[in-house]
């Protein structure tokens, strides 16, 4: 099901937390809202599923406006951060709650439970406590209860956040699995870009509650609309040069750098802009030559990660292959593939 | 963990314990203790409570003759009998009689008996040196009398030596009987508890005092649930108010709120005068018809109990997780659902807390039930409790019976014992309790 969210206003004692927000997450697929810490995306969760009302604004699940119903009448599963079981209730009798509230007959919710435990792996646990499960047991026993009544819309927020790297690994497939396998709509609220990127068909990158960039993980990766786009997303992460627009050309004067501006010409001279040079176009090859120093190393197995400081004191990051090592302090010049750079105005707006 | 012994974690527990031990000792088992003494003996302000002496008294001798004391005998103990023996003559020395006079008593009238006081003086009255004031003869005479009628003997065996000197050829048994029953101290007995299983009363107060504590005890639990949740709900602003209003009945002196009570059901008082508005019966609630004082009585701690009750429930609502009630909801269930899956099970403790918490100390009220309806009309609203103070300690017959009333106390708190284990097994506490949740 279709879910649009428009000119969506919310306000916390006087506070704006979101300002007119305009957002569509299309029939059966799975968004992540990802930002940073405060910037909103759980007050948009929480408002789709109906824990908070909108100020102003209209949220329509398909043609159907919900704004002003109840969270029991919209019919959405929600897994919370910190899953939110029923202690006093086992295994069993959470997920069935969805159910058991409905006033379905024993039979049918025994077999919607037994069904979605399959799905989730748990079987076995139905008759353990919440207390008795780990962490990554508990996480399935929200999935199970969010999915029990077939909810048109999954909502789950920051759900991998307190599970440890591998096992956060096992469970982000295995959410994209059930997700797939049921085909429900999904928004998934994080601040890991990877998680983001990996799950997801497409990202919205929210700041201060407004939404920056809409788009698939590879379009927003290659093609960002701003430079907290570009920064938000990679690992490791963009970095950025400061410079003047001098003859079409992105130039930084002390080091006697200059990356003709392509495209982007007719931009007046003197012009602040930055240029974004994610890792990968940093190294060894390239056609713009910049000299500098190796102000930090990091090997990481497969691939080796750099820091090279120019001479006026800014620096490049670059991430090469294992093999021929460089050790720190050695002087390099290497070059930047100005082709594939991004130009940024002052203000952060992509060219 | 590994390396610190065993007994130094035991020691460390022990330590924890200890104020709480002797807490329990001083504030619990002394009282318990002193309660089951008294409870045993026929202590009351006619015995007090040092040891007694043994008199035969005017009301005693009618008890005897009532469990079946020979009448010869209870009339030899009436009686007084003049004998001129040498402890006669001692104590007329003493009283200041002419010496002469009592030589001459001494010499003429040793080792006679007279049975009554004008037989004695006739005789006197013959001797030489006899004194001239009838008065004086009197002193004289009376210093030869004899008798056990409210003559208080510090032990038992001078009192059966008195007796057994009043009275020539007593039956069988009788002189121990009287020496018993003349007894002024308390002793031990288990008759209270006999008492108390035979008297009519006690069945009808025990009635009330399960009324009582029932219907006040769901007014407690209910009302102050139904109080907690509706504030829980209600926006902060409103809340804030009404909780402190519940609390009043909580925070007021008991005076004070019993006072306001009166004021408020009394003739012309609040309800009265609304009552005649509306043409209904107006009358002394509080007093004045069965039905209207146990009203009064089961409202005046009901209230007080329902705000207790509240804050407890308040203070575990809010401490639910947010999410929990949140998740619910998305969940679908409704307001009621909410309440009955997810906060109500998150309320058994305090729930258990409440319901055994008020059930021993409503139990063991009276102090709101005195100062209102003080157990009228007649003794329609007596509970245990009041009665058991009234009979121990205010008394309007000026008869205090601390031992009946300490054994009234004692079952009270065997009542409360037994109650509690049951609490305890009904929500499963141990299960509850089981395992610290820091380990040491
Ligand atoms: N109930 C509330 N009352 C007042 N302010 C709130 C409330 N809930 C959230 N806020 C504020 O709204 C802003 C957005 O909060 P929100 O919870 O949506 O952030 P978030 O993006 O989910 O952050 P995180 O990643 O840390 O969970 C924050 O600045 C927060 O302080
Ligand atoms: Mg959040």
């Amino acid at each position: 099901m279709q879910i649009s969210i428009n000119n969506f206003t919310k306000t916390f004692d006087g506070t704006p937390v979101i300002d007119d927000m305009n957002l569509t997450i299309r029939d059966g697929e799975m968004l992540a809202l990802l930002g940073p810490s405060g910037c909103g995306k759980s007050t948009t969760l929480f408002t789709i599923s109906g824990i908070h009302r909108m100020d102003r604004g209209q949220l329509m699940f398909g043609d159907r406006d919900v704004s002003g119903l109840p969270s029991q009448k919209r019919n959405v599963g929600v897994v919370f951060q910190n899953y939110a079981l029923y202690p006093h209730m086992n295994v069993f009798e959470n997920i069935a709650f969805p159910l058991t509230v409905r006033k379905d007959n024993k039979a049918d919710i025994d077999r919607e439970v037994r069904a979605i435990a399959a799905l989730t792996h748990i079987s076995e646990l139905l008759e353990r406590r919440p207390g008795q499960l780990s962490g990554g047991q508990q996480q399935r026993v929200a999935l199970a209860r969010a999915l029990v009544r077939k909810p048109d819309v999954l909502l789950l927020d920051e759900p991998l956040a307190n599970l440890d790297a591998k096992l956060r690994l096992e469970m982000r497939s295995e959410i994209r699995r059930i997700q797939l396998e049921t085909g429900i709509t999904a928004v998934l609220v994080t601040h890991d870009q990877v998680e983001a990127m990996s799950m997801c068909d497409r990202i919205a990158i929210m700041k201060k509650g407004e939404i920056v960039q809409i788009d698939t993980p590879a379009d927003m990766y290659s093609n960002p609309r701003t430079s907290f786009v570009a920064g938000f997303l990679g690992n490791p992460p963009i970095s950025f040069l400061s410079g003047i627009a001098m003859e079409n050309s992105f130039s930084v004067a002390p080091i006697k750098l200059r990356v003709p501006l392509g495209v982007h010409e007719g931009i007046a001279d003197g012009t602040q802009l930055k240029l974004g040079v994610r890792p990968e176009h940093f190294g060894p090859e390239g056609d713009i030559a910049v000299e500098g120093k190796i102000a930090f190393a990091e090997t990481q197995g497969r691939e080796n990660l750099y820091d090279v400081a120019l001479a006026d004191g800014s620096v490049l990051r670059s991430i090469q292959p294992a093999g021929r090592n460089w050790a720190l302090g050695e002087p390099v010049r290497w070059f930047i593939d100005s082709k594939s750079a991004f130009v940024f105005s002052n203000d952060g707006q992509r060219l | 963990m590994r390396t610190s012994s065993p007994y130094r974690a035991n020691l460390l527990g022990l330590a924890f314990m200890t104020p709480a031990m002797v807490l329990l000792l001083g504030f619990f088992f002394l009282p318990v203790v002193l309660t089951s003494v008294f409870a045993f003996t026929n202590m009351s302000t006619a015995t007090g409570i040092s040891g007694g002496s043994y008199v035969v008294t005017g009301n005693l001798l009618r008890s005897l003759t009532d469990e079946g004391l020979d009448a010869k005998t209870i009339k030899a103990l009436r009686q007084s009998s003049y004998i001129i023996d040498q402890a006669g003559l001692e104590k007329a020395r003493t009283a200041g009689v002419d010496a002469k006079f009592i030589t001459e008593i001494g010499e003429r009238l040793k080792d006679r008996s007279f049975t009554s006081s004008s037989a004695f003086e006739r005789e006197l009255k013959t001797l030489p040196s006899r004194p001239t004031r009838v008065r004086d003869l009197k002193i004289a005479a009376s210093a030869f009398e004899q008798s056990v009628l409210n003559v208080r003997y510090a032990s038992r065996g001078e009192m059966e030596a008195a007796l057994s000197h009043m009275l020539e050829n007593p039956p069988q048994g009788a002189v121990e009987q009287i020496a018993t029953a003349s007894y002024t101290g308390w002793t031990w007995t288990t008759e209270n508890f006999k008492n108390l299983v035979i008297a009519p009363d006690t069945w009808r107060i025990v009635g009330n005092t399960v009324f009582y504590v029932v219907l006040t005890l769901a007014f407690n639990v209910l009302v102050g649930l139904f109080l907690a949740i509706t504030t829980f709900y209600l926006p902060s602003a409103g809340s804030g108010f009404f909780s402190i209003l519940w609390l009043l009945p909580r925070i007021t002196p008991v005076v004070l709120y019993a006072v306001m009570w009166k004021w408020f059901t009394w003739e012309d008082g609040f309800v009265f005068n609304i009552a005649q508005d509306l043409g209904l019966p107006a009358f002394n609630y509080m007093k004045g018809s069965v039905a209207s004082a146990w009203t009064v009585v089961i409202l005046v701690n009901g209230f007080v109990g329902a705000s207790f009750g509240m804050i407890l429930f308040s203070g575990a609502l809010k401490a639910i997780p947010v999410q929990q009630l949140w998740a619910s909801e998305v969940d679908g269930a409704s307001r009621w659902q909410q309440i009955r899956y997810i906060i109500l099970p998150h309320m058994r403790w305090p729930i258990l807390f409440v319901t055994s918490y008020q059930t021993l100390s409503l139990l063991s009220s009276y102090e709101q039930i005195w100062l209102t309806t003080n157990g009228g009309p007649g003794s329609t609203t007596t509970v245990w409790a009041l009665e058991a103070f009234k009979t121990a300690l205010n008394n309007y017959t000026g008869n205090l019976q601390y031992g009946l009333g300490a054994a009234m106390a004692l079952i009270l708190v065997a009542v409360g014992l037994v109650l509690s284990i049951v609490y305890l097994r009904l929500f499963r506490f141990d299960e509850m309790m089981s395992k610290p949740k820091i380990e040491f």
